[in-house]
Formats: C-alpha cells, sequence, structure tokens
C-alpha cells in the first residue's frame, strides 16, 4: 500500500516536469520583436501598428557575403483598433504569435501622441512578455519610417533607437523614458509625462535617425515639445544630466570655452511662504573640465576661472528658465514640483493648491544656485595658440 | 476520548519552531500585494502595525499550548469545553485550516498561470503542488520542520540579493507624504496583514503540542513573527521604494519590481527568482497548513495516523482551491473583504476565549499528565 502511494506520487511528480512543454515555443517558431510603431490609420478609429521583426537568418550576413536585398529584419505591419488586436492581425503575415520580451522601444507617430497615448498604452504595461524597461519615444513623422531607417553601424533600426536613448547621457539632450518613467508620471496628480522625440534625418541617400528634445504631454496628450536646451533645463533640475558639452563665453568674449560636464547633482526644496508664494529652492552642483576653446587666451588662470564658472552657472541658470517658461506656457508640471509640494505640505497642497496646480505652477519663484567647479584642463595648460593672442 | 493520544509521535524543538514561524509568516509575502490597495504608499506602516498587533494575539496562542503541553488544539477544545461543543469549534479551526490551505494552493495557480506558464491550465498547478505538499506531510512534521532552516536562509538571502539589485533604481521619497492615507484604509489593511500572515500560524496550534520543550516556545514564536514580519516590511519597502505611484496597478507588486533590475543590461529578467522563491516559501506554509488539516481531521475522527486520510483530503483540496475563485480579481476581494467575517472570530478571538476558560475552570486539572 505505501509503495503504491510512493509510486503514484512519482509518476505524478514526474508528469509536473511536462507541464514546460504546454507553454513551449520553439525558437524557429518565435517571432522576436525588437520594437514596436504606431502610426494612425487611414480610419481614424483604427491604428497602423509596425512590428520589427528579426530575420535571424540574415543576423550578422550583411555586407559579408549573404544576400544585400535581405535585410536582418523584417517590419511587419497592419492596421487594428487596439494594440492587441492589431498585434493578433499580424499573425495573418507572420504564422506564429510575436515574441514581445525583447521589444526594446515602443514608438509612437506625434498624430497619435497628439490624440492621447493612454488607450494605446495600456497592452504594453499588462502584456506578461513586456518589460517595463522599454523605451519609449514619439516619432516627428511616422513610426513605421523611423524603423525603417537602416543604420549603418547595427544591423536592428530598434535597437540602434534603444542605443541612441541608452546613450542620451553624452549631451542629456534627450532622456531615456521607460514605460515604467512615463506611467509614472502618467498617474501623477501633477507631474507631466515628457517622452524623447526621434525623426529621420536624409543623409544624401542614407537615412538616419536622430533622437533629440522631449515631447511633453497634458495628461495622455501631447501638447508641446522642448528643444535640446530645455531638455536639458529639466534634466539639472531632476538630477538627470549624467554628462554633456557647455558652451560658455571667455571672460573677454574672444571666443568660448567648451566644458565637458563630468559630475552633475541637482536638489530641489519646495517653501510655501507665509504669503502663499511658492519658492522652489534649485540647488545644482556642478564639476566640468576643460575641453576645447576656441580663443588664444590663457584660461587656465584661477581669476578667469572664477568667472567662466560664473559664465557656466549663468547657463546652467538659463536652460532652466528657458525649460520653466516653455512648460509654464501650457501649465504643464514636467519638473513634478507638484509631487514635491504634495509630498512636504501634504495638507496645503490637498486644501489650497490639487485643484488650481496647472494656474499656480505658472506662478512659481524660483531660487537657483548653481555651484561650478572647473576640475582639469585635460592635456593643456596652455593653449596652443597662445601667442597670437599676445 | 483520544484526548490523550496525539496523532503526530515526532518531536521539534524550539530553534526548528522558531525558523518554522519566520518561513510561515514569509509564505505570506505574496499578500503585501492585497495591504497596498489599502494603504499605497504606506504600507510598510501597516505591516509594522501589523507585527505589533499580531504579536498579543499569537502570544494568546503560544500561552493556550504552553497551559496545555503535548496536546494539540482539538484535543484542548475537548477538554475545555467539552466533548460536543468542543468538536463544533474544532470543526471551526478545521474549517479555517480547509479554506486557507485552498487559498495558497490557488495563489500558486494564480502565480504559475498568469506569470511563469499562462498557457497551462490551472488544475495541473494545483494538483502537482497539493501532491507535493501531501508528500511533505506524508513524510511527517520533523523533516518539514528540518528543511525550515534551508527554506528561510534561502529565502532571505535571495530577498536580500533583489533588494540590492533594486537599490539603485529606488527612490526613498516615494514613501511621502506621510499619512495620507484614510485611518479606515489604514485599519483595513493592518487587519489583512495581521490576519494572514502572522495570525494564520494558529495552525501551529496543531504543532506546538509536539514541542519538546513546550514551556520555551513563547520567545521563540515572537522571534519567528518579528523575522518573518522584517522580510515582509523588506518587500513592502522595496516595492514602494521602486514602483512608486504606479505601485496600485499591478496584479503582483514584487514581480514588477523585479523585472526592473537592470544591471549593465546583462543581469535582467530576475522575476524568475521571485516565482522560484514564492514557491518554495508557499510550499512550506501550505505543508504546514495541510499538516494542520490532516492531523486535525485524525484527531476529531479518533484516528490513529493522519496518512490514511492524507491523500483524500489532498484530492479535495484541489477541487476546492480550483472552484474557490474566478479570477485574481475575485482573489483579492475576498481577502480583503469577506476574510473578516470568516475568519476574524476564529483568529483573533477564540484561543483567547479557550484560554480564558482553561484559567477559569484551573484547567488542565492534573499535573500529572505525561507529554505523549
Amino acid at each position: 500500500m505505501k509503495n503504491t502511494a510512493v509510486k503514484i506520487a512519482t509518476i505524478l511528480l514526474m508528469i509536473t516536469l511536462l507541464f514546460g512543454c504546454l507553454d513551449g515555443r520553439e525558437l524557429s517558431e518565435l517571432e522576436i520583436v525588437v520594437g514596436i510603431g504606431i502610426d494612425s490609420a487611414d480610419d481614424p478609429d483604427s491604428i497602423k501598428l509596425t512590428a520589427q521583426v528579426v530575420n535571424v537568418s540574415q543576423l550578422g550576413l550583411s555586407g559579408s557575403g549573404g544576400d544585400p536585398d535581405s535585410k536582418p529584419y523584417w517590419n511587419a505591419a497592419t492596421t487594428g483598433t487596439t494594440i492587441f488586436e492589431a498585434i493578433r492581425q499580424i499573425t495573418h503575415k507572420t504564422g506564429n504569435r510575436l515574441f514581445v520580451p525583447h521589444c526594446e522601444v515602443v514608438i509612437y507617430s506625434k498624430d497619435v501622441a497628439k490624440q492621447g497615448l493612454y488607450k494605446h498604452l495600456d497592452f504594453f504595461l499588462r502584456a506578461i512578455e513586456m518589460r517595463l524597461t522599454s523605451f519609449i519615444l514619439i516619432a516627428e513623422g511616422k513610426a513605421g519610417e523611423v524603423l525603417d531607417a537602416k543604420p549603418q553601424t547595427e544591423e536592428l533600426p530598434a535597437v540602434n533607437i534603444y542605443n541612441l536613448v541608452k546613450s542620451y547621457g553624452f549631451t542629456s539632450h534627450l532622456y531615456d523614458v521607460t514605460l515604467k518613467e512615463f506611467s509614472s508620471r502618467l498617474i501623477s496628480e501633477a507631474t507631466a509625462p515628457v517622452a524623447p522625440l526621434i525623426k529621420v534625418v536624409q543623409e544624401g541617400e542614407n537615412k538616419d535617425v536622430q533622437v533629440m528634445g522631449l515631447a511633453v504631454f497634458k495628461e495622455d496628450k501631447m501638447i508641446d515639445e522642448l528643444n535640446m536646451d530645455e531638455t536639458r533645463g529639466l534634466l539639472w533640475v531632476i538630477n538627470e544630466v549624467k554628462s554633456g558639452v557647455l558652451i560658455v563665453p571667455t571672460p573677454e568674449e574672444s571666443g568660448v570655452a567648451v566644458f565637458e560636464i563630468e559630475t552633475a547633482k541637482g536638489k530641489v526644496k519646495p517653501e510655501i511662504t507665509d504669503d502663499g508664494k511658492i519658492i522652489m529652492h534649485i540647488d545644482i552642483k556642478l564639476q566640468a573640465n576643460l575641453s576645447e576653446q576656441t580663443t588664444a587666451e590663457k584660461l587656465a588662470r584661477p581669476e578667469i576661472f572664477e568667472k567662466l564658472q560664473d559664465n557656466m552657472s549663468e547657463v546652467v541658470v538659463q536652460e532652466i528658465m528657458s525649460a520653466y517658461e516653455k512648460s509654464s506656457k501650457t501649465g504643464s508640471d514636467i519638473f513634478g514640483f507638484g509631487d514635491m509640494i504634495h509630498k512636504k505640505y501634504n495638507k496645503k497642497w490637498h486644501e489650497q493648491l490639487e485643484e488650481d496646480w496647472e494656474e499656480i505652477y505658472k506662478t512659481i519663484e524660483f531660487d537657483i544656485k548653481v555651484d561650478s567647479k572647473i576640475t582639469k584642463t585635460n592635456l593643456l595648460k596652455n593653449p596652443v595658440t597662445q601667442k597670437l593672442g599676445g | 476520548m483520544n484526548e490523550r493520544m496525539n496523532v503526530e509521535r515526532g518531536k521539534i524543538n524550539v530553534t526548528q519552531l522558531f525558523f518554522c514561524v519566520t518561513g510561515f509568516v514569509e509564505g505570506s509575502v505574496l499578500l503585501v500585494n492585497f495591504a497596498v490597495d489599502m494603504t499605497k504608499s504606506q504600507t510598510w506602516m501597516a505591516v509594522l502595525a501589523s507585527i505589533a498587533v499580531a504579536i498579543p494575539v499569537i502570544y494568546s496562542y503560544v500561552a493556550l499550548a504552553t497551559r496545555f503541553p503535548g496536546l494539540n488544539v482539538i484535543q484542548i477544545n475537548d477538554i475545555v469545553y467539552g466533548p460536543i461543543l468542543g468538536k463544533l469549534i474544532s470543526l471551526y479551526y478545521i474549517f479555517f485550516f480547509a479554506l486557507t490551505f485552498s487559498f495558497n494552493n490557488r495563489d500558486i495557480g494564480e502565480l504559475y498561470k498568469i506569470f511563469i506558464m499562462p498557457d497551462a491550465p490551472m488544475i495541473f498547478f494545483l494538483a502537482a503542488f497539493a501532491v507535493t505538499c501531501a508528500y511533505a506531510v506524508h513524510k511527517g512534521l520533523e523533516p518539514l520542520a528540518r528543511v525550515s532552516h534551508i527554506i528561510v536562509a534561502i529565502s532571505f538571502t535571495v530577498m536580500l540579493l533583489i533588494f540590492l539589485l533594486l537599490i539603485d533604481i529606488m527612490d526613498f521619497s516615494n514613501f511621502l507624504p506621510l499619512f495620507d492615507v484614510p485611518l479606515i484604509s489604514f485599519i483595513h489593511s493592518v487587519h489583512v496583514i495581521t490576519a494572514i500572515p502572522f495570525c494564520e500560524s494558529i495552525a501551529f496550534l496543531m504543532i506546538f503540542g509536539s514541542l519538546d520543550k513546550t514551556e520555551k516556545a513563547a520567545k521563540y514564536v515572537i522571534w519567528g513573527l518579528i523575522s518573518g514580519g522584517f522580510i515582509l516590511l523588506n518587500v513592502a519597502v522595496r516595492n514602494t521604494a521602486v514602483l512608486g505611484n504606479t505601485e496600485t496597478i499591478w496584479t503582483s507588486t514584487s514581480f514588477e519590481s523585479t523585472r526592473l533590475i537592470d544591471i549593465g543590461t546583462v543581469l535582467t529578467r530576475m522575476d524568475l527568482w521571485v516565482g522560484v522563491i514564492q514557491t518554495i516559501l508557499i510550499f512550506f506554509k501550505a505543508s504546514l497548513l495541510l499538516y494542520a488539516l490532516a492531523t486535525s481531521v485524525a484527531q476529531i475522527l479518533g484516528l490513529k495516523s493522519y496518512l490514511p486520510i492524507l491523500l483524500p483530503l489532498t484530492a479535495i483540496e484541489v477541487i476546492l482551491s480550483a472552484t474557490v475563485y474566478q479570477s485574481p480579481v475575485d482573489h483579492a476581494m475576498t481577502t480583503q473583504n469577506a476574510g473578516i467575517f470568516y475568519s476574524t472570530p476564529l483568529l483573533y478571538f477564540t484561543p483567547a476565549i479557550t484560554l480564558l476558560i482553561a484559567v477559569i475552570r484551573k484547567l488542565p486539572k492534573s499535573k500529572r499528565r505525561k507529554r505523549s
């Protein structure tokens, strides 16, 4: 009796090993998607979905004996009234379900973004295979075209776009907005969602893509754009500047000094004064290297450094204020000041500010302190053209 | 009467009891998710408050067991309330053990169905898991207690590792503003966390009788509860710090936060670890619950061993867990709301009242009782 029970239990346990086969998907049957683009369709109630599917057999062959007309990817497009419907419609072309865990980027065209993203976002958050770390972008033109701009050094356009966004820190002229970051801003009562802008640039016969600037949303609808400097103005405040180039006039204004941002730290403290004014105390600490100069002056002198540091701070303040002024025109709190105030002044937020935040946002005052330091001049202590300057 | 004959003859020591309680409390780590709906970013406070509320309640369980060393709660009920009323109250315990095991089995089914193998029928998971628990229970209490050290050590290590891997993206301002949750929601959340992870350890009233030194149990149980609570606190803090205001939208906050691990684009997709750990922890908790169910049914039926009824009970439990909820939404709603009605009297009051009556009636009458 005991032995029989053990045998039955053993058989049942061994059967459990087969459960994995129920969800088994063979590699040859996978349509691995690396990027998804969403455009508006001819029918206003539908969207056009482009899925960039990896052509595994062509991967690694381009330029080395493979068929020159064959691409290592296939942009499978279809229309549907919802994202999920469109994704399933694609099976009419692919024969297999799309496999999306490796989807690195989700790109919406600007016209879709202007109509509102919520209804086209839910699927990506809900689907078990999707990752919250995928980037979200807004295409100037068609999202499908962006996904078809074959880069020179990368085989898959979507992976190229992912790398471009991932390396935003080199300039801090865009921001890597993930699905998680976007949905967090969308849920917030005050903070406006943002997403990097991408466009196709025609370079001779080649099409390249360029990512710079940010799209600004009110709730889920795109309403405005930030240029590169305004974008960095936002990043200073939310402590997301990684590196970048600061071009600063020299004290004698005979040229410019070019700095590489080495480290940047941004801190914000909100204050509501007794008379009800809202002041944001912004404290930026910045360290930079002198990377280039276009003047023959010897800049590596303490008194010149002082002036250059002041000029650098001035540039940072200008960038922050230009971002604020742009966003205050539409009342879009891109910095998340509302949430900061909510966290510190919970009662006042609910009683006095929450309802009219959009208008109150336009009246915020600033106290910006930038502590800039030049830490090195790299390999030169004097410019090679010093004698030209006398 | 069978009040002197315990169906379990194995003995466990107090250190094993400590790890058993810790592992048992950790087994409800998925539950933090239900509390988030009510207390949002203040869930960590609700966990702390629940530990404080649970300590006296659980102390009442230990005090009852210590008063009747070597006996399980079914035997104690017979002594305190008499054979008829005692059996009726024991049925309430059995009803609770049966339902709680089915809920835990269902938790595993939903975990696999939603996150790991969406295409496989859930009944396979329910059956496989229940049979695995039955196998563990079949081996007896001692082997289960012996693996408790390993289970707690593995879960603690993995939870700590996940916490460290996520520390880079944690934003501790997500906990602000403090006290932004209505008091009633906070109390509701504290109740759910107190009742499920902590007070479900009422199942140990079937285990305390097997302790080699019952009189020392209190200290080890309370420390087990606190260390298990610490893991729940770690999970609540981690999920809020990582997910912020999105915390309330996800089906499983632990899965979503772990899915965000991205160390150099190499160390990613760690969510399977959450699945593995949840499976191990719920296996441990569910096995103890199944053990409590099997021994309590055997005890009330006057059987010498619980083994003959183990597989039939497991089969009933599989069917119960397959039909108990229609969907995870149903599951969450029932856990958050219905639990108040069916489990609260048992968890918060019944052992305490039993203890009180025992004290008033000066039970147990004879000190000559041998610990069987």
